[in-house]
């Protein structure tokens, strides 16, 4: 019995049953951030917003970039360019594992006759100096989401804690599709008729594809990193620092060092520093967003206060 | 007192599977310490786990500690009291740390003097007001590698607590644990019976979650049960299952209420190498494959549901469905893979930095056939076959296969060897070149296997030693220790006989100017040397046996186990520790005189046990020079242990510094000879 109207045979009803879970639950529905991003965790939604005591509830789609995934439009399973489905709780409930059964139901998923298991899986991400434990959760012995508490983000301890859930949605979909190609998804189905998610993505996968592996310009890109991790740190040197368009800088960098990554430009010992370098970044626009926000007297803490 | 059982169980959010076992273990071992610390008796301690919980059931705990007299002494009464008989500072603090006054003391006379002194009953107390620290303190202390916040609770445990349930009988024991209160209501499984379940007695924890809860609290039982239905199934399509201990206790540890259920894929999909399918069923899913009477996979496979649906069908598709994608890659990269030989790899490991100090991959390799080659003259191999494997050796690390599976390294460069047609031996090489890989697992036994794996490993050492990147504390990225655990086994339980010093030269003569450290092949040499150490530890030989041998520098692997072997025996003679007292004398007395040479003189021997014992020392000369020719020590030890009588009157009866120089110069002479008799299989002074 499914308590939504949307159409979970489309890609586009699976978000929409999703974020009106979500929203259900009292998170606001935020947007997908607008630059090249590897995860929904990038957001500053979730990256920043981790950060401090202020809470948060939130769930937004984050189209997501892994350069290095490309498969020219020929793998049913990978794709350089996808979404996820990201929702992120501060202070984590004491009820986030039974939230996100319930969005599962709303999929459609019986958990007496379907297998949903939380399995180990303790999460790092070394640009971002971050670290958290948690699941992955499988449905039927598919890994459906990540499903994380972060510890600590940027380099500073996480607290109070963020809960994170990941939805892969192109996965999600052809598990309740029943497709064996991410291709063959239907997307919607229009007055023009249907659309698949090969009608919007393929050709963009084999051009990009091209383009990250043959024909990204690695002299630029090496010289737009180096001037992305300069403005960046100059941006955080101002006597009134901007860690918001700073934190942009090193989401470019990352970008950048991401395309290098594809076009095989880095060497396994360089790659290390780069890595470094990213996290050096990001360790201080965390900082500096910290005390942005305490400048500010942490004024979502105090919303919190007033709506209990 | 009475004696009642005991239940203590904390509710978690999913544990890491991995470490179930582990917490669980010491959960009941820091219990099982603490009720002894506090002298709280009790017959047994049983724990039990699941995904979602650790429990302990102490049976029949004592309601209280026993009731205790404590005498307490304290300073002297001198000392304890002023000219005025007012108590001292001393003796005031001394009273007051255990809550009387100074005056109250009492005294204690003993023939040594006076003390203030404090007697007191100490009533036992309760164990339900001592059980909340105790399981806290145990909690506290699991080997947990990281610990986590959640919410905005300070608390930190493996994963989030949700329930805590401490029951003495039937009674609640109260108290707050990692934030959350002492209830008798806990959670049952997720999915299937009650989603909480009310536990009224210690007794019947495992049977009421059972019945109620859907939960099978015993961890010994879930796996005992997992383990016999699989190998049904497997039985069901006439195979066998692979059922790996670990995975066993992964599945365990991952399910409250396992169900096994059998299910497919495809059959083309086992032209690809079957180690490479497997890799990815029981890593990634889990899976328990199953294998034909003959050891040959089948396309059929177990998995372990948390849930038993009356129809699996939805279930039983699934995680076929999600096998099929993994399959499928593992298909493609083997057939992208097989596009080429073996050999056309090598090209590419050409542009693979092993080491920025060292070089590629492929430079590593010609190391490595040199190595091998020069090993296989040593122990009779084929040269050119060495060679051939080493080169080959590392080509699949460019595969596609083991780029994405890394753990297949070795295994699919065999199989590929082996489909280009390769020598059997090179194929069986290229795998072994990584045995042993782990404490107990196989070692090569055939020539150039031995050969390639024994040349990997001295290369591995001597590279590494060469730009000074030595192991430091528990890192040792290269893995240093591994291999040279990896030399010592091959040499030694082949009873390959061969001189590692000259193995390791040979090496750094071929790696030339990449050693830029002193000194490597001494340092190689004794690093692997003290590795014995372990080795021999392992197996239950003393520490002193591996000194008393290590003193005597042999320089191949295993001519020292034949030492360490024959003076571990030798150490079981009544003799032993005698004549290693002897010779620590003869060593004294050598070391204090000037350098003598020479040989004895027979015509200043005055005193009968001098002629008797050069006498005994002349004739075992040659019998145990020919001992150590055929590498017999247990003999040349047995035939020195004679010696004992001999050596112990002439140090009784002898005056080793006379007056007359010449006759003091013969003597010093004829311990020299003793002493070089005694240490040739090992220094046996270290014996004691």
């Amino acid at each position: 019995m499914m308590s939504n109207t949307y159409d979970l045979q489309t890609f586009q009803g699976l978000i929409f049953t999703l974020q009106d879970y979500w929203m259900r639950q009292g998170c606001m529905v935020a947007q997908p951030f607008d630059m090249e991003v590897g995860a929904g965790t990038s957001h500053p939604m979730t990256f920043l917003r981790s950060l401090g005591p202020e809470p948060i509830c939130c769930a937004y789609v984050q189209p997501s970039r892994r350069p290095t995934d490309g498969r020219y439009g020929d793998n049913p399973n990978r794709l350089q360019h996808y979404y996820q489905f990201q929702v992120i709780l501060k202070p984590s409930p004491d009820n986030i594992q039974d939230l996100y059964l319930g969005s599962l139901k709303e999929l459609g998923f019986d958990p007496t006759v379907n297998d949903i298991r939380f399995v180990e899986d303790n999460w790092e991400n070394p640009t971002l100096g971050a670290w958290g434990l948690g699941w992955e959760i499988w449905l039927n012995g598919m890994e459906i989401s990540q499903f994380t508490y972060f510890q600590q983000v940027g380099g500073l301890e996480c607290f109070p804690v963020t809960g994170e859930l990941t939805y892969g949605l192109e996965r999600l979909a052809m598990y309740i599709q029943g497709k064996n190609s991410i291709y063959d998804l239907v997307w919607a189905k229009t007055k023009t008729g249907v659309v698949t998610y090969g009608d919007v993505f393929h050709q963009n996968e084999v051009e990009q594809s091209a383009y990250n592996f043959e024909y990204a310009d690695t002299d630029f890109l090496f010289k737009m990193f180096d001037q992305m991790e300069r403005e960046s740190a100059e941006l955080l040197k101002l006597e009134n620092p901007l860690p918001l368009p700073a934190y942009e800088r090193v989401l470019k960098a990352a970008h950048c060092f991401n395309l290098l990554d594809a076009r095989h430009a880095i060497s396994v010992t360089e790659r290390q520093r780069f890595i470094l370098r990213i996290r050096t970044l990001s360790r201080a626009v965390a900082e500096a967003y910290y005390h942005s926000r305490e400048k500010l007297g942490f004024p979502l803490c105090r919303r919190a206060e007033e709506a209990k | 007192m009475s004696v009642s059982n005991l239940l203590l169980e904390l509710g978690t959010e999913e544990l890491p599977p991995k470490a179930l076992r582990r917490l669980a273990e010491a959960l009941a071992a820091n219990f099982t310490a603490a009720l002894k610390k506090e002298s709280l008796s009790f017959e047994t301690v049983k724990w039990y786990a699941t995904p979602r919980r650790l429990a302990l059931y102490v049976k029949a705990l004592a309601d209280k500690q026993p009731d205790q007299i404590i005498e307490i002494k304290g300073p002297s009464v001198k000392a304890a009291f002023n000219a005025d008989g007012t108590p001292t500072k001393a003796a005031e603090g001394w009273a007051k740390s255990h809550g009387i006054d100074a005056k109250d003391a009492e005294i204690l006379k003993t023939d040594k003097g006076e003390w203030l002194y404090i007697k007191q009953d100490k009533p036992g107390t309760a164990a339900a007001a001592l059980v909340p620290d105790m399981f806290r303190q145990a909690l506290a202390a699991l080997p947990i590698p990281k610990l986590m916040h959640w919410g905005d609770k300070r608390e930190e445990f493996v994963r989030p607590v949700h329930t805590l349930c401490m029951l003495y009988g039937d009674q609640l024991i109260p108290g707050t644990i990692l934030g959350v209160e002492s209830s008798k209501i806990i959670r049952g499984h997720r999915f299937l019976g009650q989603q909480t379940v009310t536990i009224d007695n210690a007794d019947s924890y495992v049977e009421t979650l059972r019945s109620q809860g859907a939960v099978i609290a015993d961890y010994d039982e879930r796996k005992a049960a997992i383990k016999a239905k699989v190998a049904e199934l497997a039985a069901s399509v006439g195979g066998e299952a692979d059922l790996d201990d670990d995975l066993l206790e992964e599945v365990t540890s991952l399910v409250e209420n396992p169900h096994a259920f059998l299910a497919s894929f495809e059959e083309r999909f086992l032209q690809v190498p079957a180690e490479a399918l497997v890799y990815t069923m029981k890593g990634d899913q889990k899976y328990f494959p199953i294998y034909s009477k003959g050891g040959k996979l089948l396309p059929k496979f177990v998995f372990v549901a948390n849930i038993n649906p009356a129809d699996p069908s939805t279930l039983i598709a699934g995680n076929e469905r999600v096998v099929r994608p993994r399959l499928t890659d593992a298909e493609f990269f083997f057939k992208t893979d097989r596009k080429h030989s073996l050999e056309y790899f090598y090209q590419r490991l050409e542009n693979i930095v092993y080491q920025k100090d060292i070089g590629t991959i492929a430079y590593r390799s010609t190391v490595v056939a040199d190595t091998a080659a020069y090993i296989a003259s040593l122990i009779g191999a084929d040269e050119n076959l060495c060679r051939r494997a080493a080169h080959l050796a590392k080509c699949d690390l460019a595969t596609t296969l083991v780029t994405e599976f890394t753990d297949t390294q070795g295994i699919m460069g065999m199989h590929y060897a082996e489909l280009d047609g390769e020598d059997p031996a090179v194929s069986k090489a290229i795998f072994e070149q990584y045995l042993p890989r782990f404490a107990g697992d196989a070692i090569p036994t055939e020539k150039v296997p031995m050969a390639v794996s024994l040349a990997e490993k001295a290369v591995t050492l001597t590279g590494i030693f060469g730009i000074n990147m030595l192991p430091k504390g528990d890192k040792d990225p290269y893995g240093l220790r591994r291999a040279a655990i990896g030399l010592i086994r091959i040499a030694v339980e082949n009873g390959l006989n061969f001189s590692l010093r000259d193995v390791i030269a040979k090496c750094a003569e071929v790696l030339g100017d990449k050693v830029k450290a002193a000194n490597t092949v001494d340092s190689v040499c004794d690093y692997v040397f003290n590795r014995l150490k372990a080795y021999y530890q392992d197996r239950g030989i003393g520490a002193e046996i591996f000194q008393a041998v290590l003193s005597v520098k042999p320089q191949s692997l295993v001519d020292f186990d034949q030492r360490v072997k024959a003076v571990q025996k030798f150490k079981q003679l009544p003799e032993a520790e005698d004549l290693a007292a002897a010779y620590k004398r003869v060593n004294n007395i050598l070391s204090k005189a000037d350098v003598v040479s020479g040989d004895v003189n027979e015509s200043l021997l005055q005193e009968a046990a001098e002629q008797a014992l050069v006498k005994h020392i002349l004739t075992l000369k040659p019998e145990i020079d020919s001992c150590y020719q055929s590498g017999s020590y247990e003999q040349a030890l047995t035939k020195l242990a004679e010696l004992r009588a001999d050596v112990d009157s002439f140090f009784e009866q002898v005056m080793v510094n006379a007056e007359d120089p010449a006759l003091k110069q013969n003597r010093l002479l004829i311990l020299s000879k003793l002493a070089a008799i005694l240490s040739t299989t090992a220094d046996i002074s270290v014996l004691y």
